[in-house]
C-alpha cells in the first residue's frame, strides 16, 4: 500500500465514517417476518396431521384387522409424537419490545439456531417415526399378497414413500441453508 | 467499507443496505479464498463486485447515466477552487465525480484513492499493468484540475 501522496487521498482516507451497523428496528422487522413464516410452517402442520390423526382414528376403529389397527395405531402415535415434538422444539417465538441491538440480535439469531436444529433434525422427530407404522402396514399388506402383481405393487408403494421421505429430508436440508446463511448475515452486523 | 459504500450509493437508507449486502458477501465468498492474492486485494475484490452490481441494478430504476474517466477528464475545471477550510464540500464534490463513473473506473479511482498501489489495483480490477497507468495518469489529471492542490491537507 502507498503512502498518502495526495491531498485528496488523504481527504478521502480521513473522512468520517458513521459506524453503520444493523438498527433495531430493522432486526425487529425480520424477526417478526420470520416468525409469521414459522407460524404459518407449523399452523399447517398441525391441520394436516390433525386431519390425518383423524382419518387413522376412523380407520382404527372401523378395521378389524389386527395388523391393521397396529398400523394406524401407530401412525396415530407418530402423528403425535411430531405434533408435540413441533410445538416443543419449533414453536414460533416472538422478540421482546425494549430491547437494544446487540440483544435483538443475539436472540434473533438463537432463534434461527434453534429453527436451524428443528429442520437439520427433521429424520428424528418427524420421518423416523412414522417407519414403523409404514413397516408394519408393508408386513400386513403382503401377507395378504396371492398374485405377483400384488408385490409389484407393494414396491412401487414403498418406492414412492421412500421418495417423499427423501423430498421432505432435502426440503429441510436445503432450509437449513438457507438458515445458515441468514445466521451468517447476522453474525457480520454483530 | 463505508466509505467503499458512500463512493456506490448516496442514498443513507439503500447505503446501509448497501454495506450489508457487502458484508454478507464477503461472508460468502471467503470459503472460496484461495490465497492467490492477499486477504486485503480479495476484500476490495469482492467488495467493489457488490458495489458495482448495486450501481448498475440502480442506474436502471434511475436512468443515471455514468461516464468514463476519458469523459471526466474534459470536465472543465472548476472555477471556484475548494479551498483548505472547506473539508466537506471538498468530499462532496470528490463524492459527486466518484459517484458519476462507470464501475471499472469507479474502482480504479477508489483504489487509487485508497491508497493501493498500481499493481495492486492491476491485480483487483484485472485490468493490465499499461491501462491501469493509463487510468491513474487521468485520475491526477482530473483531480489536479478539480480540487486546488495541496488545498485540502490544510485545516
Amino acid at each position: 500500500m502507498n503512502e498518502i501522496e495526495n491531498p485528496v487521498q488523504e481527504l478521502w482516507q480521513r473522512q468520517p465514517v458513521e459506524g453503520i451497523k444493523m438498527p433495531v428496528e430493522e432486526i425487529r422487522r425480520r424477526a417478526g417476518k420470520f416468525e409469521r413464516k414459522i407460524w404459518w410452517r407449523n399452523a399447517r402442520e398441525y391441520v394436516a396431521s390433525a386431519i390425518a390423526i383423524g382419518l387413522f382414528g376412523y380407520f382404527y376403529v372401523t378395521t378389524h384387522d389386527v395388523l391393521s389397527r397396529v398400523t394406524f395405531g401407530l401412525f396415530i402415535a407418530a402423528m403425535t409424537w411430531i405434533v408435540v415434538s413441533l410445538h416443543w422444539r419449533g414453536s414460533a417465538k416472538k422478540l421482546p419490545e425494549g430491547i437494544d441491538t446487540l440483544t435483538g440480535l443475539k436472540l434473533y439469531r438463537a432463534e434461527l439456531e434453534r429453527q436451524l436444529d428443528v429442520v437439520r433434525g427433521v429424520w428424528w422427530w418427524y420421518l423416523a417415526p412414522l417407519v414403523p407404522g409404514f413397516v408394519v402396514y408393508t408386513i400386513g399388506y403382503g401377507w395378504g399378497i396371492r398374485h405377483p402383481a400384488g408385490w409389484a405393487g407393494l414396491i412401487v408403494m414403498d418406492m414412492v414413500v421412500a421418495g417423499m421421505f427423501v423430498w421432505i429430508w432435502k426440503m429441510n436440508m436445503k432450509a437449513a441453508r438457507c438458515l445458515t446463511r441468514m445466521i451468517d448475515e447476522l453474525k457480520v452486523a454483530e | 467499507m463505508e466509505r467503499l459504500a458512500r463512493a456506490y450509493e448516496a442514498d443513507a437508507d439503500l447505503r446501509r443496505d448497501l454495506l450489508q449486502e457487502i458484508h454478507v458477501g464477503l461472508w460468502r465468498s471467503f470459503s472460496k479464498f484461495d490465497g492467490r492474492c492477499s486477504l486485503r486485494t480479495w476484500i476490495y475484490r469482492v467488495a467493489h463486485n457488490v458495489g458495482a452490481s448495486h450501481v448498475l441494478r440502480w442506474r436502471r430504476v434511475r436512468g443515471q447515466e455514468l461516464i468514463g474517466l476519458e469523459e471526466m477528464e474534459d470536465f472543465p475545471d472548476a472555477n471556484n477552487r475548494l479551498q483548505a477550510t472547506d473539508r466537506s464540500h471538498a468530499l462532496d464534490r470528490l463524492l459527486g465525480l466518484i459517484q458519476r463513473l462507470k464501475p471499472l473506473d469507479r474502482h480504479v479511482i477508489l483504489s487509487y484513492l485508497e491508497g493501493l498501489d498500481a499493481a495492486s489495483i492491476g491485480e483487483i480490477t484485472g485490468l493490465s499493468a499499461a491501462n491501469v497507468a493509463t487510468k491513474i495518469h487521468r485520475i491526477k489529471n482530473v483531480l489536479a484540475r478539480q480540487f486546488q492542490q495541496g488545498g485540502a491537507d490544510h485545516e
